[in-house]
């Protein structure tokens, strides 16, 4: 049987595409693990500049050691009432010290990071602010990341 | 980012409240707890759950074996709106 066919011929109905994977190995345990944070909460310093609620692709860094009060949120895509009673809900930074100090993980990455997810300017997402990220994360040698997002 | 930083070849996981989100952008590893956005790690002040939440989605690290696994936890928190 042959089948004609029409080049550049699209359905109308809009066919989600959901990107090639991407796998990075687990190599270690998680006793002998340095975990880092990054979260599209839009959590920062109290010190810091507040994200751009109307969009904005950069990031802030949070010190492993910063005390949960010295924390806040600043991002206009969902609801801030939990996160502002405490930061945890989002960026569990005081249950992994508890965890590093229980010895269920080696430690935390020396440096935590914060953005404003959610949508915006993906692409700069994708080609700048993730791979900056991804960057100083790996000169950390940091073995592994736990996100919260979505 | 997610996919970022699995890209330079660090292992990542992802608490999602919107897990067919985090599918459609291609998450390598995440876990879905019941709560609402805004309360991924869990409930505030609720450390038990919070605990729950990071040490069962840092357990996965170890398990999953191949990318796009989304795996529920059994932790709930509604929030009362």
């Amino acid at each position: 049987m042959s089948l004609k066919k029409y080049d550049g011929l699209q359905s109308e109905i809009y066919v989600p595409i959901t990107p090639q994977p991407v796998w990075a190995p687990v190599k270690k345990e998680l006793k002998d693990m340095k975990i880092g944070i990054a979260t599209a909460a839009g959590v920062h310093l109290k010190s810091d500049k507040r994200f751009n609620l109307a969009g904005d692709t950069t990031y802030r860094e949070i010190p492993w050691d910063t005390k949960a009060e010295d924390l806040m949120v600043s991002h206009g895509g969902y609801d801030n009432s939990d996160v502002n009673k405490d930061i945890n809900c989002m960026f569990p930074i005081d249950r992994l010290r508890e965890l590093a100090k229980a010895g269920f993980i080696k430690g935390l990455a020396p440096v935590e990071y914060g953005f404003m997810g959610g949508g915006g300017d993906i692409e700069a997402f994708t080609d700048k602010t993730g791979p900056e990220i991804a960057k100083k994360l790996k000169a950390e040698d940091v073995d592994a990341v736990i996100m919260t997002a979505g | 980012m997610q996919r970022a930083i699995e890209s330079v070849g660090i292992p990542t996981i992802l608490i999602a409240a919107l897990p067919p989100v985090v599918r459609q952008n291609g998450t390598p590893r995440a876990t879905a707890p019941r709560v609402p956005m805004g309360a991924n790690a869990g409930e505030p002040h609720n450390v038990e759950m919070q605990t729950g939440i990071v040490k069962d989605t840092l357990k996965q690290l170890e398990i999953l074996d191949s990318p796009g696994k989304i795996v529920p936890l059994p932790y709930e928190y509604i929030a009362k709106v």
